[in-house]
């Protein structure tokens, strides 16, 4: 267990060697990217099974210890650690010792197998999609970055590693969207997602700092002891859970920051597999889950985080109904389901929200895949040019319809345990209203993945589509892999008779916490999965209701949320109005007040000084003459008038 | 014996005569003459208030040579003045082939 460290640190070996030595290797290098990885996911089983056979007593491993009673309660945690560097004199007042570290707990291990799988499946499939591409090696070399940032930031042990590790994963993609950066679009596309994270960012650094004000230390075992044991006041905790809440609604598209996500879609297909399912969108739920102790003890910042989950996840799953671009259907669905997250952690749904983050990134891994093998054969991303594909790619239509059944919530897959698990959450702990509205983005999210299922690849065959070939063998086995996963995943939720605890026992501490299953809101949320994919099969397969009469009595309302409640063109006012106009205003201040009377003011003094004085340097020799001889009778004069 | 009065007076014009060449005359080299003419006028300045005080201070007999000793180095300044200054209006009649000091102001801003 103590080797995790090296998981994340052979991918960060990796893209170097790539970059320096990949164009005299075979395959321009990218196997070892993918041996990288493939050896950070056989780590992985060996840190699983580690962690399961560790206990208080194993090095580096405690649980959390109450103060007053001595009991442990809580997840094992084992951290490890070295010193990093410190700041100011060592042993002197001031200096800090700065340390980085491995920090081990279900959450960690759980969220180590979905990244080094998914990065190893999207990675394996790239050789397929990427081939031909002039910047091969360059894109294994940023995808091993990639995924070694993200195993970095699920692995830090303090705010500090993890805050390196967030804008890392945030500039690699940065070069991922923007990979092929001759089209403007991406370049655009690029910019947006890096700007709007950054913005929650700050928000996040403030709260880093804040905690280590109040701390005095970035490590974060220390900053959930000063929570629990009250030495952080409750107004601090508040602030610093939702600053770093923040950084998390950057990062995980949450509403207002999710119009980044969508434009995200310019980059390579495969990139978009890992940013949604594994990487870069699910550390703000990571990072939430990560810092848990300090969301549960403020009321508020809980309540916040359910509200602006549920929000999110409502806006985006009608976006998401209404989109006709394949992969821009996927990304509003992926903020959908991120805000459901979101929402189950506000609403003490702990285990829910790692469940849901783990079975929909294997879901959004397979359907991202196979939509990428859908371009990758057709070029087309609009929904409305395909039909009938199943017939000409009978295997990307299968795995495809998997991964949109099981995140529709179709009973036995796993998207259908997670979902009924957050949907209990929601109910038990909070107001009827976010139950209520939680089925009904549940319906809605059945609903566009049935249409994002049927339109494409049901129905009939267009004629310049006949000729289509499906996916080759490096991009068909990762989607078989992760479809057997989107499948069976479900059962581990289930507490088993004997030896398994269930993943909720797992992943919250180690005592049974038994799989719970309510009947009226299992049979409520089966039925309206199970009707939200009969309608779509009556709406967009058999045709049987025409959708226009539905359009033309909504129109006012399908407009709005066509043009994607108007979001982008609000941030475009903002950035036009307000943003531009004020760096005008301090671009003329800097001209004008700065550069002119502070810089340029003492110069051009001293210049017309010195205009105005050597007018006597006339380079003829009498004038100098006439002054020597004017000079001596003046000082003559002088002597004479003192004298006397 | 001729009152000191009248060298000093002589002595005076000289000086004035010259300090009117070195303002007014265009050619350097009248130029440097007048400058001659200002440091003989001293000159003469010099001896003659040497001599008068000598005599008066110890009867027949000259004691006091401070004022000839100065005018001595005077001449010898003088003769090495004028060799650099004529050398260097040589130069400057070379390269410009002109000694009018109007013309010569390269010196100015």
């Amino acid at each position: 267990m103590t080797w995790a460290w090296l998981i994340p640190v052979l991918s960060f070996a990796a893209a170097p060697l790539i970059v320096v030595a990949g164009r005299w290797l075979p395959g321009k290098g990218a196997f070892l990217a993918i041996f990288a990885i493939a050896a950070g996911f056989g780590i992985f089983w060996l840190a699983l099974f580690g962690f399961m056979g560790a206990t208080t007593a194993t090095e580096g491993c405690a649980k959390v210890v109450s103060a007053e009673t001595g009991a442990e309660s809580g997840p094992l945690t084992c951290q490890y650690e070295k010193t990093w560097f410190n700041a100011g004199l060592p042993g002197s007042e001031g200096s800090v010792e700065l340390t980085w570290g491995i920090l081990i707990d279900p959450v960690t291990v759980v969220m180590l197998g979905l990244v080094t799988f998914v990065a190893l499946m999207v990675q394996i499939y790239s050789i397929g999609y990427m081939r031909g591409d002039p910047r091969f090696g360059w894109y294994f070399a940023v995808h091993a970055l990639f995924a070694a940032s993200m195993l970095t930031l699920i692995l830090a042990d303090n705010f500090l590693l993890l805050y390196v590790s967030w804008e890392l994963v945030g500039a690699c993609s940065y070069l991922l969207i923007g990979f092929w950066h001759e089209r403007p679009a991406a370049r655009e596309a690029a910019k947006k997602a890096f700007v709007v994270t950054r913005i929650g960012d700050v928000g996040m650094l403030v709260g880093i700092l804040l905690i280590w004000r109040e701390v005095g230390s970035f490590e974060m075992s220390a900053a959930f002891e000063a929570v629990r044991s009250g030495a952080m006041g409750e107004g601090v905790t508040t602030a610093a859970a939702l600053l770093l809440f923040l950084g998390a609604m950057g990062k995980s598209a949450q509403f207002p920051f999710h119009v980044w996500l969508p434009d995200a879609m310019e980059g390579p297909t495969p990139v978009s597999a890992l940013i949604h399912a594994a990487t870069m969108v699910v550390a703000g739920v990571y990072l939430v889950a990560r810092a848990y102790p300090i969301f549960e003890a403020s009321g508020t910042a809980l309540l916040v985080v359910a509200i602006i989950g549920l929000v999110t996840a409502l806006m985006s799953s009608t976006i998401a109904l209404v989109s006709t671009d394949l992969k821009r259907i996927l990304a509003y669905s992926t903020i959908s389901h991120l805000g459901l997250m979101m929402l189950s952690l506000g609403a003490f749904g702990y285990t829910a929200a790692i469940f849901h983050l783990l079975a929909h990134g294997f879901a959004k891994a397979l359907l991202f895949l196979g939509a990428g093998s859908v371009l990758h054969s057709t070029e087309e991303q609009d929904i409305r040019n395909m039909g009938g594909l199943r017939k000409v790619m009978p295997l990307t239509a299968l795995v495809f319809s998997v991964g949109a059944l099981s995140l529709g919530g179709i009973p036995i897959l796993s998207g259908f345990w997670s979902k009924d698990e957050i949907l209990l959450a929601v109910s038990h702990n909070r107001m009827p209203v976010f139950i209520a509205l939680a089925l009904f983005t549940a319906f809605l999210s059945a609903l566009y993945m049935a249409r994002a299922m049927f339109v494409p690849f049901f129905g009939t065959l267009r004629r310049e589509q006949e000729h289509v070939h499906d996916a080759p063998a490096t991009m068909a086995v990762p989607m078989f892999l992760l479809a057997i996963l989107a499948v069976g995943f479900g059962f581990l939720a289930i507490n088993w008779p004997g030896e398994y605890i269930g993943f909720g026992g797992f992943v919250f501490d180690h005592k049974p916490h038994g799989f719970e299953f309510e009947i009226w809101l299992g049979a409520l949320s089966i039925l309206l999965a199970v009707g939200a994919f009969l309608l779509a099969y009556l709406f967009y397969f058999r045709r049987a209701f025409s959708l226009d009469g539905i359009r033309n009595s909504l129109s006012g309302l399908v407009r709005v949320v066509e043009n994607k409640y108007y979001f982008d063109e609000v941030y475009q006012w903002t950035i036009d109005r307000v943003v531009l106009e004020f760096s005008n205003f301090i671009g003329l201040f800097d001209r004008i007040v700065v550069n002119d009377v502070a810089v340029n003011g003492p110069a051009n003094t001293v210049r017309r000084l010195g205009i105005a004085m050597r007018v006597h340097v006339t380079g003829h020799v009498y004038s100098y003459a006439m002054g020597m001889v004017v000079g001596t009778v003046a000082v003559a004069l002088f002597w004479w008038l003192i004298s006397a | 014996m001729v009152p000191l009065v009248y060298f000093q007076l002589l002595s005076a014009a000289l000086f004035v005569i010259g300090l009117y060449g070195v303002l007014a005359r265009r050619s350097a080299v009248l130029i440097v003459m007048s400058i001659e003419l200002m440091l003989n006028a001293v000159n003469i300045n010099l001896i003659a208030a040497a001599a008068h005080l000598g005599y008066r201070s110890v009867g027949e007999v000259f004691v006091h040579f401070d004022g000839q000793i100065i005018a001595i180095f005077i001449i010898t300044v003088a003769a090495a003045e004028v060799g650099l200054a004529l050398a260097i209006i040589l130069r400057m009649y070379r390269n410009r082939a002109t000694v009018n000091v109007d013309e010569i102001d390269l010196m100015r801003w």
